[in-house]
């Protein structure tokens, strides 16, 4: 992965991981056949790699049950050449995929017997920021990374918490989260990855111009988006970054109080005012729980041990200071 | 570092200098449409990209919609290129205002381009029949070994063991501009020649490249076709074997020369020839863009003004010779020491102390590169008073009037030097001025006017 080190490096040379929505229950009920939206994304990425010779280009599959890497242009060997028919690196693309929906598939056991059909989204991202943390160890010489999601499945409550943490990494390495929205109707965690991280969040009005918006919106490589007016997010759901901010907030409070009164934030404390965020016990959106002031974690009802961190709860203030002192260290029982 | 840039752009004015049709029929091929697109600015290749599939004119108006209050200037630097290029052409209308629409031709080989992909006129060879293709580490070796053959020849062809096969007159060609030659002396090289010697590999190959390319035009071939080879050139695969059948007459002369200055090699089998492009070929739409190349450094410097060169090339030794005293050479190390002679023989020959600088910086060696500053401050500072020292005096062409005949003309001459922005000196008791020489005409006239 090292870059050679006699490359060349301007402002706009970019790194991009495309994270593709390959699930098949999507796909199946979307207004946009997958053999169309793949082909519009081919154009995009082709035209993103026509753009500069050393933009780089990593699709990352997002399935049902797993999601993969599957065409990495730096691995792959250069040329701009085709068959005249295709690029080439779309053909190796496209073979690639078609892989990895078969083991996807073969992943698949109990079969979606409800639930929500969500695709792994915290699982291509984690798999999208590993790839620019190597990246960005591999040199003080490296491409501009950016994340762009091309999504179009439900949100999946249940990833909530692994979502908000690659969100919340990716910010903090500043990696923007682009997001392209294909479904009915908007992803409350995409608009706040993008939001957060301070890319754009778009949700196409017309799916059969969907290349006129990647190349519109999303070929924009950093540089030039100091320069430009890019689509702001208007009404992002900000339940779960709000929650998140506020806790601290809170917790900041309770940690600052003289040590005394510490044992309070042993105990599990309903928080009325915050607008809450999904619980980590049932991924309900809940309006009003319960912190742990431990870990943050949230809860809709009342528990005994936190169920993240091991916390016991439900000390009172009657024990006394020393006590707590000791309680605090027996996080793991 | 600021002469690439120079060097690029001019490459660049020289396509859009080009007549229309010249260029309209340069955006035929999709390969010149690439290169073309890649050396634009990040704003522009975004419009291109942006109007790729749209066919009906965009207002300016609604471009301008997108740039935010501060990126205007950008905005307008990236239009004004594309207008230059033909890419996009302009177009007035009284309601909507000015709107732009993209080259016909540009436009449906960029959409080839993205949806198809290019194909290059010629195939790599089966490996069957090519007999043993250098690695990439011999190629590389070769292209640099070539180029600075080249390059020493080109300064120094004294010093050169192995001759280039270029022939004379077109090294005359790269010479000119770069060295001087007065009867009978040995040839010198001017202040664009020394400041040619302290750009990098590819800034250099751009500059021998254009002259290669202006040059042509007067043994009659067309440069038109000499540049959409080059850039056709930088799209093959480093180190394929390519069949030198698949070039026409002129192409298989230009890729003769090409192979002296390392952009190729040729090589020959049993029956047939072919050509192994190296690196050095396909950078050349790299460096196009404004951007600074980093290279392997060899130069250290030490804060007691002594230099150490890891390097065993003649082309590095005849550089540092430049501006500094070498004082001895081992196989595989240069020692040199910059002192206050070498800098005042450098300044003379017009290379500045920033160029100097930013060349030790450029090249500093891996284990001081990482260092802030790689160049020690009181070097640095040392050779920037230096230079300064010799600017003290600053000569200014003038001319002295005296002798006015009474005070009003001296007075009305004065302020009228004033008004025109010459004048330099004046002396109202004696009544005498000295005017800067670029209004001397104009106060003669006004002079004699009063007269």
């Amino acid at each position: 992965m090292a870059p050679a080190p006699s490359k060349l490096y301007a402002d706009d040379v970019s790194l991009l991981l495309v994270l593709l929505d390959t699930n098949p229950l999507f796909w199946s009920n979307c207004a946009l056949p997958f053999s169309k939206f793949i082909s519009h994304v081919l154009a995009f990425l082709n035209a993103f790699l026509r753009l500069h010779q050393l933009n780089q280009v990593v699709v990352i599959a997002t399935g049902y049950n797993s999601c993969d890497y599957i065409y990495d242009s730096s691995s792959a060997t250069s040329g701009s050449s085709g068959t005249g028919k295709m690029p080439v690196f779309c053909s190796k693309l496209l073979e690639n995929l078609e892989e990895f929906v078969i083991r996807d598939e073969q992943l698949e056991k109990g079969g979606p017997g409800g639930g929500i059909a969500s695709s792994l989204l915290s699982g291509a991202l984690s798999m999208a920021l590993c790839y620019i943390q190597r990246v960005f160890r591999s040199g003080p010489l490296h491409p501009h990374p950016r994340i762009l999601c091309l999504h179009g499945s439900q949100d999946g409550p249940e990833q909530y918490v692994a979502i908000m943490n690659s969100i919340f990494s990716a910010q903090h390495s500043m990696v923007p989260i682009d997001s392209c929205y294909v479904g009915a109707q908007n992803s409350a965690f995409l608009q706040q990855a993008s939001y957060i991280t301070g890319g754009v969040y778009l949700k196409p009005q017309l799916l059969d111009g969907l290349f006129q918006y990647l190349s519109t919106v999303y070929a924009t490589d950093l540089h030039s988006r100091g320069a430009l007016q890019l689509p702001k997010s208007v009404g992002v759901d900000f339940r779960a970054s709000y929650a998140t901010f506020l806790l601290l907030i809170a917790c900041l409070n309770f940690w600052s109080l003289p040590s005394g009164i510490i044992i309070i934030s042993y105990s599990l404390s309903p928080l009325s005012v915050i607008r809450m965020s999904r619980c980590f016990c049932h991924k309900r959106t809940i309006d009003m729980g319960y912190i742990c002031s431990v870990c943050l974690s949230i809860f809709c009802k009342h528990h005994k041990k936190c169920s993240t961190c091991g916390s016991v709860f439900g000390q009172q203030a009657q024990s006394d200071v020393a006590s707590s002192s000791n309680k605090r260290k027996m996080s793991d029982s | 570092m600021p002469q690439v840039r120079i060097i690029a752009k001019n490459f660049m004015d020289m396509v859009a200098a080009l007549p229309a049709m010249k260029l309209d029929r340069l955006y035929q091929n999709a390969f010149i449409c690439e290169a073309i697109l890649r050396s634009l600015q990040p704003l522009a290749k975004k419009y291109v990209i942006q109007m790729c599939y749209i066919e009906e004119p965009i207002t300016s108006k609604s471009l301008e919609e997108w740039v935010l209050p501060g990126g205007f200037s950008k905005h307008k630097v990236a239009i004004d290129r594309l207008l230059q290029l033909r890419i996009f052409s302009e177009s007035f209308d009284r309601t909507t205002g000015t709107s732009y629409r993209m080259n016909a031709t540009f436009q449906i080989n960029l959409q080839k381009l993205i949806t198809c992909g290019a194909i290059l006129p010629r195939e790599p060879m089966p490996s069957n029949i090519t007999i043993r293709l250098p690695s990439s580490q011999e190629l590389e070796t070769y292209a640099l070994q070539q180029w600075e053959c080249f390059l020493l020849q080109l300064i120094n062809s004294a010093q050169v063991e192995r001759m280039t096969n270029i022939s004379p007159s077109m090294m005359r060609i790269f010479q000119r501009g770069l060295l001087t030659q007065r009867d009978k002396e040995t040839p010198r090289l001017t202040e664009s020649g020394f400041q040619f010697l302290l750009m990098d590999t590819n800034a250099q190959l751009w500059y021998i490249i254009r002259e290669y390319i202006s040059n042509s035009e007067e043994i009659g071939v067309d440069p038109e076709d000499l540049i959409s080879f080059m850039l056709e050139l930088s799209f093959h695969e480093t180190g394929q074997a390519y069949n030198m059948n698949t070039l026409d007459e002129i192409q298989r002369n230009t890729i003769k020369d090409l192979e002296d200055l390392g952009l190729v090699k040729l090589q020959q089998g049993r029956k047939e020839s072919w050509f192994i492009p190296t690196k050095l070929a396909t950078n050349l739409s790299v460096s196009l863009t404004d951007s600074s190349s980093r290279k392997e450094g060899f130069v250290m410097v030490e804060t007691n003004f002594r230099m150490y060169a890891y390097s065993s090339s003649k082309l590095h030794t005849e550089i540092l010779r430049l501006f500094s005293r070498v004082e001895y050479q081992l196989p595989n190390l240069i020692v040199a020491s910059i002192t206050k002679e070498s800098l005042y023989n450098a300044f003379e020959n017009g290379i500045t102390a920033e160029q100097i600088i930013s060349f030790l910086q450029q090249n500093a060696h891996a284990r001081v590169a990482e260092r802030v500053p790689s160049v020690p401050e009181n070097v640095t500072d040392q050779i920037r008073l230096w230079e300064s020292d010799l600017n003290r005096v600053e000569m200014t062409p003038a001319h002295f009037y005296d002798e006015f005949p009474s005070r009003d003309v001296y007075e009305a001459a004065c302020d009228f030097a004033r008004e025109c922005g010459g004048l330099l000196w004046e002396d109202s008791k004696k009544m005498r001025l000295v005017v800067n020489t670029e209004v001397h005409l104009q106060m003669r006239e006004h002079l004699r006017r009063q007269k």
